[in-house]
């Protein structure tokens, strides 16, 4: 302190006191007083009493929580006897049998600062906060293999599991027309079954070569319940957490005035609270719910006959109407979606009633929002194209019908014209060049006044096309898909008649070229046979096959001619399939999920050793805790990929419109 | 140089867990940790030439779309670590003569040239130089195999197999090439293809013999099952 800040102290409090001398001649006549009256002898009795109840009680206290393994005994017996579940928010039963115990155990014991009067078999762990990893010690144990793992989150919908999660739904039954289409192309089926016989014989083999069947173990084969094990564990530490007050002895204290208070006006809300509920549900909740159940059902009936009639056949071999129109099958998908989800709804809310982490429904989750989310977003698109269409309906039906005239007619007519000349310089066959031509000619213009008579109706199709799309905007894909077939009918029957002339003169070449070899063709052992002609025989078979040989070009140009507008056409079907399978199958929900949070879609767990150098020197301080050989291993759950899985899908439902 | 024949290091922190890493990293000296340094200054800057060319590419062809680019007052300068900041840097760089350069590099490029160009150079400099593969041991779980991606943007693939699942695992011999290769093979109950260790890397009969007699020793020795099973066959 400054020198003359402290004589100016010391002036200050030499004046006070000289100013305020009453007060210190007070403080010496309340010594004084205190002398003669005996407070110095009960200050001592009162330090007296006080060690006395810190002797009885404090002491004892100290005693009891050293002796905290004693407390590791009564929680085992809680275990046993479950008290802990007495309040749960489920019985504990379904969730033992998943883990594969009848109730749960005590394995050991943490942070203790003795470890004589530890049960041997018993683990010991100790946590340091200069060390990341708890140290464990077992009296019984050679070694350790200490597994540590990030509790999954069952009410946010995370779990580890073994295998991938399987987020396509499998073919159940659900091609009944699958035998008929075995039997197509059943040379490549025997081939895959050929193959399959061969990859099992080899893997028969191979089992052959493991000289000692190794029976596992109990241990071994417990490594499905762990996984249940590490599911539960999130739920278990909430229920123990809240329960732990259970332990020791009840406070049998009675309540007091205010609680009391407390007490009766929440006893009061909940009356009325319970009044009104019961209110509610006894009268207003089964009329809404009859009446929701009622329109449900109609809505099923609906469906179920509109599903009959998409899915009716004149014959079993015959194709249905979902097999012709892309309509139709969008329909039925649709139609089909509706009818699952509230059963897929029904099944996901049956999983609140029990733990979240017993449920195996987390597929079946992802799957029916995914479906949601994309009708949702099919809808919103569709409203968006619908209004479009609609809007500019003149102008769409002046494109599609100059694209019509332009593509389908004149392009046609000129092409057809010049296969009739001689196309690219090949010399073709004149004559049957200008008859095939005129009679595909003489059919589109047909078909042209066919199409302009139908053009003032296009804008009201357009409409048309556009308000089914507030329904989604598959449907006017797949109507457009539909539209498209239907106007190019022409070419499709073009494609028919040309393909059947050809395929016609090859058979005959065929045949006429065995002739020629002096050969034939044996239909009842499906063999090629010598054969003697007679010399008329084959002369006039000799002459046949050089005529024809000699039409084929021409007849093979215009086959080719069609076949390559067939081929767009499929081509452009196919681009509409694929557009209609995105908005239909894509995997967004999963994709988002992926993207927020990937435990919610485990593809299986690894492991990851971690390096126990810093911990080996630590053990030098206290050689008291004596451990075993200890590795220390990080479970993981690793990732889903989503998008090959889903990739199939696409591709599977396109494949299969090229068949029509 | 900066890779070695395959070689084999083992983790034993306990006897019942055991990691078998084969790895083509050579053993850490200070000369090779100076080239490693040098390596990843190379890589860091390389890439970072790439990005300015194509954030070049990318202020000419937002100017030729008549956008009005972002114009900061050197009085007011953007908050540090912001992206603002970042934008601002990125185009008082544009002026130096180096950014010029790059500009004009950048102009001089056709666009459906230069983007696959950038992301096959970012892929190149993403590389990894030298293999890892590893297989982890843990008695009463199973064994794992992990190999390294080829890149470093990308996680390890590891599989997980159940000591339930493991029917056999051996040495094999198979032809490839001129040459012939031993390699560890695990055996899955119930599938059709066997899991090869070390299937990139495939290390010499030495290495291979020395994890085999590890795996047994790590999964099935003490369990006094052995002993048994093969009693009972006699």
């Amino acid at each position: 302190m400054h020198p003359f800040s402290t004589v100016t102290l010391g002036i200050f409090v030499a004046g006070y006191i000289t100013a305020r001398w009453d007060l210190v001649t007070r403080l010496y006549e309340l010594v004084l007083f205190a002398a003669e009256y005996g407070v110095v002898l009960r200050v001592a009795r009162g330090l007296v009493v006080l060690t006395v109840i810190f002797i009885t009680i404090f002491v004892p206290v100290a005693l009891l929580a050293r002796r905290e393994t004693r407390l590791a005994h009564n929680v085992e017996f809680h275990l046993k006897s479950g008290t802990f579940f007495r309040s749960g928010p489920h019985s504990p039963n379904r969730i033992y049998d998943l883990c594969g115990h009848s109730s749960m155990h005590v394995l050991g014991v943490a942070n203790v600062s003795s470890q004589t009067e530890v049960d041997p078999s018993w683990v010991c762990a100790k946590t340091s906060a200069s060390s990341q990893y708890p140290r464990i010690a077992c009296a019984k144990a050679s070694s350790v293999q200490l597994i540590l793992y990030d509790r999954p989150h069952p009410k946010g919908m995370q779990y580890i599991s073994l295998n991938p999660i399987a987020l396509a739904l499998g073919d159940k039954g659900s091609f009944p027309d699958d035998v008929t289409s075995g039997e197509d192309d059943s040379e490549e089926a025997k081939h895959a079954a050929a193959n399959k016989e061969n990859r099992r014989k080899l893997v028969e083999k191979l089992k052959q070569h493991s000289i000692i069947k190794r029976i596992p173990s109990a241990r071994d084969k417990a490594l499905p319940k762990i996984v249940n094990q590490v599911n539960w564990s999130w739920e278990l530490e909430q229920v123990l957490q809240q329960n732990v007050g259970r332990l020791g002895p009840r406070p049998k204290r009675g309540l007091s005035v205010s609680e009391r208070v407390v007490e009766s006006a929440t006893t009061m809300r909940n009356y009325v609270l319970v009044q009104l509920w019961t209110l509610l549900s006894v009268y207003l909740f089964p009329i809404v719910q009859q009446a929701f159940i009622l329109v449900l059902f109609f809505h099923r009936v609906l469906a179920e006959i509109l599903l009959i009639i998409l899915e009716f056949r004149a014959k079993p071999g015959y194709a249905a109407l979902k097999d012709i129109s892309a309509t139709a099958q969008q329909i039925e998908i649709r139609l089909q979606q509706f009818c699952y989800w509230p059963m897929q709804y029904v099944t996901l809310r049956q999983r609140k009633a029990n733990w979240a982490s017993v449920t195996t429904s987390h597929p079946d989750y992802i799957r029916f929002y995914n479906s949601l989310w994309l009708v949702a977003n099919d809808v919103i698109i569709g409203m968006a194209v619908g209004s479009y269409i609609i809007e500019h309906k003149e102008w769409v039906a002046d494109q599609i019908r100059d694209l019509l005239r332009v593509y389908t007619v004149e392009a046609l007519q000129s092409g057809i014209s010049w296969l009739m000349g001689w196309p690219a310089g090949l010399k073709l066959n004149g004559e049957l060049a200008a008859f095939l031509g005129d009679l595909f000619l003489w059919v589109i213009d047909y078909w042209s006044s066919c199409i302009e008579a139908l053009s003032p109706a296009l804008p009201h199709i357009i409409w048309f096309v556009g308000f089914s799309s507030f329904a989604g905007a598959s449907m006017p894909i797949a109507m457009f898909s539909d539209l498209l077939s239907v106007l190019t009918m022409h070419i499709y029957s073009f494609y028919l008649a040309s393909a059947r002339i050809y395929h016609w003169q090859l058979t005959i070449l065929r045949s006429l070229f065995h002739l020629f070899r002096g050969k034939k063709h044996n239909v009842l052992r499906n063999r090629i046979d010598s054969c003697d002609y007679d010399l008329d025989q084959l002369l006039v078979g000799t002459i046949l096959f050089t005529l024809l040989f000699f039409l084929l070009p021409t007849v093979m140009v215009f086959y080719l001619n069609f076949a390559i507008a067939r081929m767009i056409i499929i081509s452009m079907k196919a681009g509409f399939d694929t557009l209609l399978s995105c908005l239909n199958h894509f995997p967004l929900f999963a994709l988002m999920l992926r993207l927020k949070d990937p435990s919610r879609l485990p593809g299986g767990i690894r492991f990851e050793l971690r390096d126990t150098h810093d911990y080996k020197l630590s053990d030098a301080n206290d050689k008291l805790f004596n451990e075993p050989p200890t590795s220390i291993i990080y479970l993981k759950s690793t990732v889903q990929h989503v998008a090959c899985e889903e990739g199939d899908d696409v591709g599977d439902v396109a494949g299969g419109q090229y068949g029509n | 140089m900066l890779t070695t024949a395959p070689r084999l290091r083992i983790r034993r922190p306990s006897p019942t867990t055991a990691e078998y890493t084969v790895t083509t990293l050579p053993p850490q000296t200070l000369p090779l940790r100076l080239l490693w340094l040098l390596l990843l200054f190379l890589r860091i800057f390389l890439s970072l030439i790439t990005l300015l060319v194509i954030y070049a590419r990318w202020v000419q062809e937002r100017s030729s779309f008549g956008a009005a680019p972002t114009l900061f007052s050197p009085s007011s300068l953007p908050p540090l670590l912001s992206l603002d900041r970042i934008i601002f840097l990125l185009d008082t760089f544009q002026d130096t003569p180096g950014g010029k350069l790059l500009a004009r590099i950048a102009a001089s490029i056709k666009l459906p040239v230069l983007v696959p160009v950038a992301a096959a150079v970012f892929y190149a400099l993403s590389l990894r130089v030298h293999k890892e593969e590893s297989l982890l041991v843990l008695r009463g779980l199973g064994v794992q195999t992990s190999e390294s991606p080829t890149t470093y943007l990308a996680s390890a693939a590891t599989r997980f197999i159940p000591t339930e699942k493991i029917q056999d695992i051996f040495v094999n011999e198979a032809f490839r090439g001129f040459e012939v290769r031993y390699y560890l093979v695990v055996v899955v109950e119930g599938e059709e293809d066997v899991v090869v260790v070390f299937p990139g890397l495939l290390p010499k009969r030495k290495i291979v013999e020395t994890v085999w007699r590890g795996v047994r020793e790590c999964l099935y020795e003490g369990r006094g099952e052995d002993s048994r099973v093969v009693a009972n066959e006699k």
